[in-house]
């Protein structure tokens, strides 16, 4: 007869991943309708708000699967958001550029950024950890400079210390909005479409098959014919065009380009795509997991803060639901 | 014979000119991290008081937040040899050493807004937080008519400037019927304070004031207020009082005021100045803080008393 942990680790095994994930995130919701907050967590607001919060760690978490997935690591989206958001603020309130042109600075940087890094993993044998560590560095650097160390806000100072105010860009008022009857965050919109595009790329295109492939068994894709180093290269160019919407979003909804934006948002990702199930080994996982290691994380805080819980019992918690939600949905 | 009277005057007045420049001073300015906007403005302070005098060069090194890297620095410092320190220190207990080796060896040590232990350095400076706390809850007392729900958005509360910032307001508020519904620590960052305040609102239906312990936060609540469109119902209170943030906030009517928490750069160097001319300095220099309201940014915000 098997003992009560075989059979309840059976039981998990014959789960699919995503209905694994999915009993984390039920538990995370059973605990929020217990600790309700006088009824705060029943209110769709509520929902909406995590939903917003956790919108900018989303599509950095979606960049950072296709990177888990192909067996790498990439730290330097916190940073790599922050340039973006610069050079976005920059382009929209300073030197009022359309927010088209902007944006598409935004994201060139952003894409060559990850790009850099992919070649520096791909073409030059540098391990990832390394590669995107040094990459998280310059990338803050760059921020700091073009930003001259301040917030990109819609005060812009004159060389002689005084202050010109220009009235918020449209575009920015625009991502810092809500749709549907008020009641969707337009940054959560460009989540979930960052989200379905994902999705889309690692289950119905060659470039999908190609990183599971990499991230599985490297030298089995090469000697099987695959283009291993350009395929990285995308993978980590993807990354960094998904900070840089990323980025933009987090410009919006700040109202103005801080440099300082994003400091350790790169665990947070990390720690989104491994709750869903995505393991770091690589080859196997998806954005669905991750979607719903998004969820987890976001209800989780939210949880805590209605409920107005104290730092040191908010970071022991979360420690220890992280600990059982990755232990729920562990193979 | 007149060239040679020419080129007399010539070099006499080159050498003139050179013996009053001949004295110059190289200072090492130590900052234990540029990743807040509030010192960033300290050097920028720095920068620009030196600027005034031609005699100063300011060295400048960041210790990104790193006890021993900043120890290293003032260890560089006093290698080089520089003529005077200014340090910002990250924390107390692991810079005390090397500011006392740097100041026993005759170096003259300025050391701003955090502390070293014991006695060993030339002049603190430094502002009050608690103070400006008390000042701050004061201040909402009398705007709010006595009454009224306020949230609290904390700084790190294992910070000194935190601490202080909460236990000063608590004192400022005591005996009036101001009362605090809902706190939380938002760690000095603006997202964390607007998702803070996201919560708050969807708590309670009638909020006051929002007492934040830095602009970037106070700033944060506000677009969460504006989101639930609710801005206009509650006073939005934040502490720094940086140019381009708190008093740019103040002028755009997103806060009813900012507390000045002043960076003393320029002190440090005024101070600096008199110490190399021999002059004697206060061992602590406490800076006097202002507050910006709508009525009063204009004009460059009132004294603190």
């Amino acid at each position: 007869m098997a003992s009560v942990p075989e059979r309840w680790r059976d039981l998990r095994r014959r789960l699919p991943g995503t209905a694994q994930a999915g009993l984390a995130l039920a538990v995370v919701l059973i605990v929020g309708a217990f600790f309700h907050a006088e009824g705060s967590f029943f209110e769709w607001g509520t929902h909406r708000d995590m939903l917003r919060q956790m919108s900018v760690y989303g599509i950095l978490a979606c960049g950072m699967t296709l990177v888990i997935i192909a067996g790498g690591i990439d730290l330097s989206v916190g940073s790599i958001l922050a340039l973006c958001a610069v050079l976005f603020s920059l382009g929209v309130i300073h030197w009022g550029w359309p927010a088209w042109l902007a944006a598409g600075m935004a994201l060139g940087a952003g894409g060559l950024c990850g790009a850099v890094s992919g070649t520096a993993i791909a073409r030059f044998r540098v391990q990832p950890f390394i590669a995107t560590l040094a990459m998280m560095v310059f990338a803050r650097g760059v921020a700091k400079l073009v930003s001259g160390g301040q917030k990109i806000s819609t005060a812009i100072q004159g060389s002689d210390g005084s202050y010109e105010y220009v009235p918020t860009p449209a575009s920015f008022e625009m991502l810092n909005a809500r749709i549907f009857g008020d009641n969707v965050a337009i940054v959560t919109i460009v989540f979930l479409t960052c989200a379905v595009v994902c999705w889309f790329i690692l289950s119905r295109t060659l470039l999908g098959r190609r990183l599971y492939a990499i991230g599985g068994n490297e030298e089995a894709a090469w000697l099987s014919g695959m283009p291993v180093k350009s395929t990285k290269v995308l993978a980590y160019g993807l990354s960094g065009l998904l900070c840089a919407v990323a980025g933009i979003c987090q410009a919006g909804q700040e109202l103005q380009g801080d440099p300082e934006a994003g400091v350790a948002y790169e665990l947070t990702a990390i720690a989104m795509v491994v709750i869903g199930g995505t393991t770091l080994r690589g080859g196997e996982g998806s954005v669905g997991l991750t979607v719903i290691g998004v969820l987890i994380i976001g209800y989780l805080e939210k949880i805590l803060s209605i409920n107005a819980v104290g730092e040191e019992t908010r970071l022991m918690l979360t420690g220890v639901i992280i600990m059982i939600a990755v232990m729920f949905a562990r193979k | 014979m007149k060239l040679l009277h020419v080129s007399l005057w010539l070099s006499l007045s080159i050498s003139l000119v050179s013996g009053q420049d001949s004295r110059t001073y190289t200072i090492g300015m130590s900052q234990c991290n540029l990743g807040e906007p509030w010192r960033v403005q300290m050097n920028a302070d720095i920068r620009r008081a030196a600027a005034e005098h031609p005699e100063l060069t300011v060295v400048f090194k960041d210790a990104q937040n790193d006890n021993l890297r900043q120890r290293a620095h003032i260890e560089e410092f006093i290698r080089a040899g520089v003529d005077a320190i200014l340090v910002s220190p990250k924390e107390a207990a692991p810079l005390t050493g090397v500011v006392r080796d740097a100041y026993r060896k005759g170096i003259p040590v300025i050391v701003i807004d955090r502390r070293v232990l014991g006695e060993d350095y030339t002049s603190f400076i430094g502002a009050d937080n608690r103070k400006i706390g008390r000042a701050l809850g004061k201040w909402l007392v009398q705007r709010l008519g006595g009454r009224g729900m306020i949230v609290e958005l904390k700084g790190l509360m294992t910070s000194t400037p935190g601490q202080d910032r909460h236990s000063g307001f608590r004192e400022g508020i005591k005996g009036s019927e101001l009362e605090v519904i809902f706190e939380a620590d938002m760690k000095w960052l603006e997202p964390n304070a607007r998702k803070e305040m996201e919560s708050a609102l969807a708590r309670f239906s009638r909020i006051d004031a929002v007492y934040a312990h830095n602009d970037p936060a106070a700033h944060g609540a506000w677009l969460a207020a504006r989101a639930a469109g609710r801005e206009k119902e509650m006073l939005f209170v934040g502490v720094d009082g940086l140019p381009h943030e708190g008093q740019v906030y103040v002028r755009q009517g997103i806060l009813a005021a900012s507390f000045e928490y002043p960076t003393g750069g320029k002190e440090a160097v005024e101070t600096v100045l008199r110490v190399l001319r021999g002059e004697k300095v206060p061992k602590e220099i406490t800076l006097p803080s202002r507050v910006f309201t709508r009525e009063n940014v204009e004009k460059g915000g009132d004294v603190l008393e």
